[in-house]
C-alpha cells in the first residue's frame, strides 16, 4: 500500500484560480521525493492536501489507504511536517513545547527526543524566542519526527538557514528515514539538496505535475539541444517533435530540452529537422528547472 | 575509504559513488575481501537517500565488483567477475573519445599508447599481459594482476586527486 495517494487532485486558490489541477502522485514507503516548482506552483497546496488541512475540490487523497479528512487525528499521527513558516510558541520554553508534541502523540520516542536535543545542543531551558532561526527549526524537526512518523512532509524546511543548519537538517532526516523507513517529501528551491536526497522528483507547474520521475533517469536520459537562431527551425517545429518538454528562444538560439539521451537527441534532430551537427548536453538538475519553467508554450 | 560526492555534477550521485569504487578496486586502495560500508552507514555518510546508495551498490554487483552476503555485508569481490562484453563497450567509449580528441591536438596514435602506458605506472598497475593488445582475451585472461580500470569514462576525466584515507 502507497503511504500517498494522490488521485486526480484540483484544487482553488480563493478567488477562483485554479491551485492544483488534476494532479496525481503516490509515494511509496521509504522513498524520498523532491517536490520543486516556481513560487505559487502549487507545493504547499499539495502539501496541505496530503495533511488534510485543505480538502481537494476534486479527485481523492489517502494517506496510508485512509482518508486524511476524516481520520484526521489517526493520520496526523502517523505524519511529521515541517515548514518554513511554522511559528513556535515565541514564550514558551524547549522543554514545554517539547512536552506538548509529546503529550499529542502516542508513539512518542523520549530516547530519540534527547538524542536529537543533545545532538542539536540547545538547552531545554531557552525560551523559543532567542533561539536562532537554524535552533527553532530545529526544534520543529525534533517535534515532528521523535514520534517515529511513518510520512515527513518538509515544505521548504531549509528555506533561510545557513548551508551548515541545512546540511544538519538534511542528515537527521536521512537518519530517520534508515532508522525508521520513513518516506518523506519534502519541497525545496535548493536543487542540490533535491539531488542530494531525493530518489524522485516531481515538478509543478502552474497546478500540474510537469515531471514524476526518477532522478537518475532523469539525470541519464534528458538532453538539452543548442540550436542556431537563423531560422533552419522553428520553435513550434521542435515541440512538435516526440520528446521535446520546452523550448526557449534566446537572442543567440533556441535551447530545446528532450526527455532522451544525448544521442538520441542528436539522432533524432539529424532525422526530423535534418540538423546533425546540433551540440547536446546532459544537464545538472538546476539547468532543468529553468529550461522548462522558461520553456513552457 | 572515503566517499566524495558532488551533487550537480555530470554524473547521476549513485554513478559518482560507482566510479570511486571501481577506481579503488582497480588502483588497489580496496583489496579482494575488503568490506564495504553499509549502504545505512554510507548513506547517512554522504547525506544522500539510502536507495541511491542501494542502487549503486546493485550496479556494481551486477558488474561482479562486489558481493553482498546476507547478514554479513558487502565485500569486494576476491576475483572481480567482470562482464567482458559490457567491460568491452565502456572501454570502447572511452577509446573513441580520448582518440579524437588527440586527432584534434595532432597527437599520433603510438603517442597516446605510450601515453597510456605512463597512465598505467602512475596509477601503480602491474602490466596484465598483452592485455591491452590483444583480442578477445577481456577479464579472463588477466587472472594473476589486478583488475584494469574499469570506470565509465576511462580516459575522459582522469582522477588526479586522491581519496583521502579514512
Amino acid at each position: 500500500m502507497n503511504v500517498v495517494e494522490l488521485n486526480n487532485v484540483d484544487q482553488m486558490y480563493a478567488g477562483g484560480v485554479l491551485a492544483l489541477s488534476d494532479v496525481s502522485v503516490s509515494i511509496e514507503a521509504g522513498q524520498v521525493v523532491g517536490l520543486v516548482g516556481e513560487n505559487g506552483a502549487g507545493k504547499t497546496t499539495l502539501m496541505r492536501i496530503a495533511m488534510g488541512m485543505l480538502g481537494p475540490r476534486r479527485g481523492t487523497v489517502r494517506l496510508f489507504g485512509l482518508d486524511p479528512r476524516r481520520d484526521a487525528v489517526g493520520v496526523k499521527r502517523r505524519i511529521g511536517y515541517v515548514s518554513e513558516d511554522q511559528i513556535l510558541p515565541p514564550f514558551l520554553r524547549v522543554d514545554r513545547v517539547i512536552d506538548l508534541h509529546r503529550s499529542l502523540f502516542p508513539t512518542w520516542d523520549d530516547a530519540l527526543a534527547r538524542r536529537l536535543a543533545e545532538r542539536f545542543k540547545i538547552s531545554p531551558k531557552a525560551k523559543i524566542r532567542t533561539l536562532s532561526k537554524g535552533q527553532a527549526r530545529q526544534v520543529a524537526l525534533l517535534c515532528a519526527v521523535a514520534h517515529r512518523p511513518e510520512l515527513l512532509l518538509l515544505d521548504e524546511p531549509a528555506g533561510g538557514l545557513d548551508p551548515a543548519a541545512r546540511r544538519e537538517f538534511l542528515e537527521t532526516s536521512i537518519r530517520l528515514l534508515n532508522e525508521a523507513g520513513t518516506a518523506i517529501l519534502f519541497s525545496s528551491h535548493y536543487l542540490t539538496d533535491v539531488e542530494r536526497m531525493a530518489d524522485r522528483l516531481v515538478m509543478l507547474h502552474d497546478g500540474r505535475v510537469l515531471i514524476d520521475s526518477d532522478l537518475d533517469t532523469l539525470r541519464e536520459s534528458y538532453s538539452l539541444a543548442l540550436l542556431p537562431a537563423n531560422g533552419t527551425v522553428s520553435r513550434d517545429r521542435l515541440l512538435a517533435l516526440g520528446g521535446c518538454l520546452g523550448v526557449r528562444e534566446r537572442s543567440e538560439g533556441l535551447r530545446a530540452l528532450f526527455a532522451l539521451a544525448p544521442g538520441e537527441t542528436s539522432e533524432l534532430l539529424a532525422e526530423t529537422v535534418g540538423i546533425g551537427d546540433a551540440p547536446c548536453h546532459r544537464i545538472g538538475l538546476e539547468e532543468m528547472f529553468i529550461e522548462l519553467v522558461g520553456g513552457q508554450a | 575509504m572515503q566517499l566524495f560526492i558532488a551533487p550537480g555534477d555530470e554524473l547521476p550521485i549513485y554513478r559518482q559513488i560507482m566510479r570511486q569504487i571501481t577506481d579503488a578496486i582497480a588502483g588497489g586502495r580496496l583489496g579482494p575481501g575488503e568490506k564495504l560500508a553499509s549502504q545505512r552507514d554510507l548513506a547517512e555518510q554522504l547525506v544522500v537517500s539510502p536507495l541511491t546508495v542501494k542502487k549503486a551498490y546493485d550496479e556494481l554487483e551486477r558488474e561482479g565488483l562486489i558481493r553482498t552476503e546476507r547478514g554479513r555485508g558487502t565485500f569486494v569481490a576476491e576475483r572481480a567477475a567482470v562482464d567482458p562484453e559490457r567491460q568491452r563497450q565502456h572501454l570502447r567509449a572511452g577509446a573513441r573519445r580520448l582518440l579524437s580528441r588527440a586527432r584534434l591536438s595532432g597527437v599520433s596514435l603510438a603517442e597516446v599508447i605510450a601515453l597510456l602506458h605512463e597512465v598505467e605506472a602512475e596509477l601503480g598497475l602491474a602490466p596484465a599481459g598483452d592485455g591491452l593488445g590483444s583480442t578477445g582475451g577481456f577479464g579472463s585472461g588477466g587472472g594473476d594482476g589486478p583488475p584494469a580500470p574499469l570506470s565509465d569514462h576511462p580516459f575522459d576525466q582522469p582522477h588526479d586527486q586522491e581519496e583521502p584515507e579514512s
